[in-house]
């Protein structure tokens, strides 16, 4: 059996971007790639938000008001429905001046079980270094 | 009628409006939930899901698998059975 573990690695504000939405829909849609793979291989995702990053998971994003498209707000929360890892860099919310009740640590209002972890960036370099595949966003 | 579809089933997934990988995804979680043995009834209407991806995840699984297409619904009524 062979699991594969990639790293998505989100350091790009929200909007004017797709980045950050592509990383979130490549994290989620990896999870349904095993149905293509051969028997007992696994894909393992992990979805990491440092330096700017961070500002994609603050909450009551009115990007629907402002620029006319879904809030990554959903997409965040969707990756919290489906189980995925979410790590957010401690340093960079304290260094943005933000606090953990102004972030989306948790998916509860759609059914979500699993939340997401404030985390100093040694354990996200953690997961970078055991990660076979690292993608940047 | 077919065999699953006659039965009552243990679970049931609305994913109405959801696309692809959602439906496959939130079916994977409420497969992993049911007791060996239980049927889960799937209503979906995402064509890439119910004629591709759930068939596929279905067989590889070693699930019983049933669907039918409700042509005036607009939608699928997709039964698996974990076994």
């Amino acid at each position: 059996m062979a699991t594969k573990k990639l790293a998505f690695m989100v350091k790009t504000l929200p909007y004017k971007t797709e980045e950050s939405r592509l990383a979130l829909t490549h994290a989620i849609a990896s999870q349904t790639v095993e149905i293509y793979l051969e028997d007992g291989e696994m894909v393992e995702p992990v979805v990491a938000f440092f330096g700017d990053g961070v500002m994609n998971c603050l909450k009551n994003q009115k990007a629907m008001n402002t620029y006319g498209v879904t809030s990554i707000e959903s997409h965040l929360k969707n990756s919290l429905l489906l189980d995925l890892k979410v790590l957010i860099c401690k340093e960079d919310v304290e260094r943005l001046g933000l606090s953990e009740d102004s972030l989306i640590m948790d998916a509860e209002d759609i059914g979500g079980e699993t939340k997401a972890s404030i985390v100093p960036f040694t354990e996200i370099m953690k997961e970078m270094e055991t990660s076979d595949h690292l993608l940047f966003f | 009628m077919g065999e699953l579809s006659s039965m009552t089933p243990t679970e049931t997934l609305d994913v109405l409006g959801r696309v692809c990988p959602y439906p496959l995804v939130l079916t994977k979680k409420a497969v992993e939930k049911l007791p060996s043995g239980g049927l889960l009834k799937i209503l979906c209407d995402a064509p890439a899901s119910a004629e591709d991806s759930l068939p596929r995840f279905a067989e590889k699984q070693g699930y019983k698998f049933e669907s039918t297409k409700l042509d005036d619904k607009g939608y699928w009524e997709i039964y698996i059975q974990k076994s």
